[in-house]
């Protein structure tokens, strides 16, 4: 991945405030089934919590992502991690990266946070065993420098789980 | 005046004017409108029948925000050159600042046709068309806020006209009065009441003439090989800057091969013909 965005800190493009002002109106009056968005005045950054499906290892576990819209969103694909604890999971690392590639290299600007939320308890219902990432050690460990997702050069894992 | 024939005016006097206009134009570079007022203002007594001249001057106005001059200014440009984008525009905008809506709105639609036909592209025409929707916006507000207290005096009034009429009906009718057949007429009548105001409060403008990508209403779509219809200026930013797929479909795609949605444009003009509120945008 070469993207070169770091957590932005830019405000937002008037594309991109506009879009999002439409995404959060859509998300109050129609949310996701099992997604909360917590309420914020900040547009750039959602704090979303998501309840497990049931019948699904994650069953009424819930934890909460963190989504953070770039300058140029949706030209940019958000940045999405899990805050801690993130959930045991194949491609969940622990410091709650998120590997799914629709939120690096397959990006689409038709996506959106609720599609992409969608997207990740899927990635997570599909899951038959809880455990973390092979590379999880060494992953994390050359993210210390508190590098973004995003800037991985992510090898995505197998889409079955 | 227009019946008047132009004088002939002496070359060295033209080439006298050019050179006002571009002291004018090197004044108003630096905001010194005053400088470039006098100068235009000098070059209009020379050769009074130059539209530029008098749109140069209005421009300087418009900084000023003396509108009624910017007013006077554009018409005579007009007179001059009928197809004068620039003049079109700013006596919109003067007449907008008068709450002439209609009128301003008319001017700026004629400005807008001018400068897509002359350039489609050009920032004066995105610029045009921003004014154009904020008028629209307005003269929507404006109407409809007193459209609303007059509807709901009228409903009042109905109201009562309709009780006053069934309880003589009651006091004539021995047998007792069809309640039920009444409360089902007046909530027929609030139900036409409340449909006439719905349709003048701003609601959500249906998906099918918004952008995928955007989430807003279109303003020049272009539907690509796969059928999906997107906002040309974002999709080819999408084209550009994320890869060459189609947002939704994720089939290749290449600029070339867009193509204008017309059915969709004529179907969200004929919506924000109905809905003017849907004019408002951020």
């Amino acid at each position: 991945m070469t993207s070169s965005s770091a957590p932005s800190k830019k405000v937002l493009s008037k594309i991109a405030s506009n879009r999002l002002q439409k995404e959060l109106k859509e998300w109050q009056a129609n949310p996701p089934a099992g997604f909360k968005q917590k309420a914020t005045d900040n547009l750039q950054r959602w704090i979303i919590e998501v309840v497990g499906a049931s019948g699904t290892l994650y069953a009424n576990e819930t934890y909460q992502l963190q989504v953070d819209f770039p300058e140029h969103y949706p030209m940019e694909a958000p940045q999405v991690i899990f805050l801690h604890p993130a959930p045991l999971h194949p491609h969940v690392y622990s410091n709650g990266h998120i590997c799914l590639d629709i939120l690096y290299d397959s990006w689409s600007p038709a996506m959106t946070v609720s599609s992409v939320c969608i997207s990740i308890l899927s990635m997570l219902s599909s899951s038959t065993v809880k455990q973390r990432p092979d590379d999880n050690d060494r992953y994390v460990k050359n993210c210390k420098n508190g590098r973004s997702p995003k800037e991985t050069r992510w090898w995505f894992h197998d889409d079955k789980v | 005046m227009a019946a008047m024939a132009p004088l002939p005016v002496p070359a060295s006097v033209v080439k006298q004017a050019e050179q006002l206009k571009q002291d004018g134009n090197s004044y108003f570079k630096k905001e010194r409108l005053g400088a470039a007022i006098d100068a235009y203002t000098e070059a209009i007594t020379l050769c009074p029948n130059v539209a530029i001249y008098w749109t140069n001057r209005a421009l300087c106005y418009r900084k000023r925000n003396e509108w009624n001059k910017v007013e006077e200014d554009c018409r005579r440009a007009i007179q001059l050159d009928s197809n004068s984008v620039k003049a079109h525009y700013m006596l919109g905008l003067a007449l907008l600042q008068k709450h002439d809506y209609s009128g301003g709105i008319k001017e700026l639609e004629k400005a807008l046709e001018l400068g897509r036909g002359a350039n489609p592209a050009s920032y004066m025409v995105e610029e045009i068309w921003q004014v154009l929707a904020r008028a629209k916006y307005m003269e929507w507000e404006d109407s409809s806020s007193k459209r609303a207290p007059r509807l709901q005096n009228l409903r009042e009034v109905c109201e009562k006209a309709f009780l006053n009429y069934y309880s003589i009906d009651a006091s004539e009718a021995e047998d007792g009065p069809k309640e039920n057949d009444h409360s089902q007429q007046l909530e027929c009548l609030h139900e036409v009441f409340n449909k006439a105001a719905q349709a003048d409060t701003p609601s959500e403008v249906p998906d099918h003439l918004c952008c995928k990508i955007t989430l807003d209403i279109f303003r020049d779509p272009v539907i690509t090989p796969s059928g999906i219809t997107y906002e040309r200026a974002v999709l080819l930013d999408h084209l550009q800057r994320v890869g060459r797929f189609d947002p939704v479909t994720r089939e290749p795609l290449d600029p070339h091969q867009l193509v204008p949605n017309l059915a969709i444009k004529e179907a969200v003009q004929a919506f924000l013909s109905e809905h003017a509120w849907a004019y408002k945008i951020s």
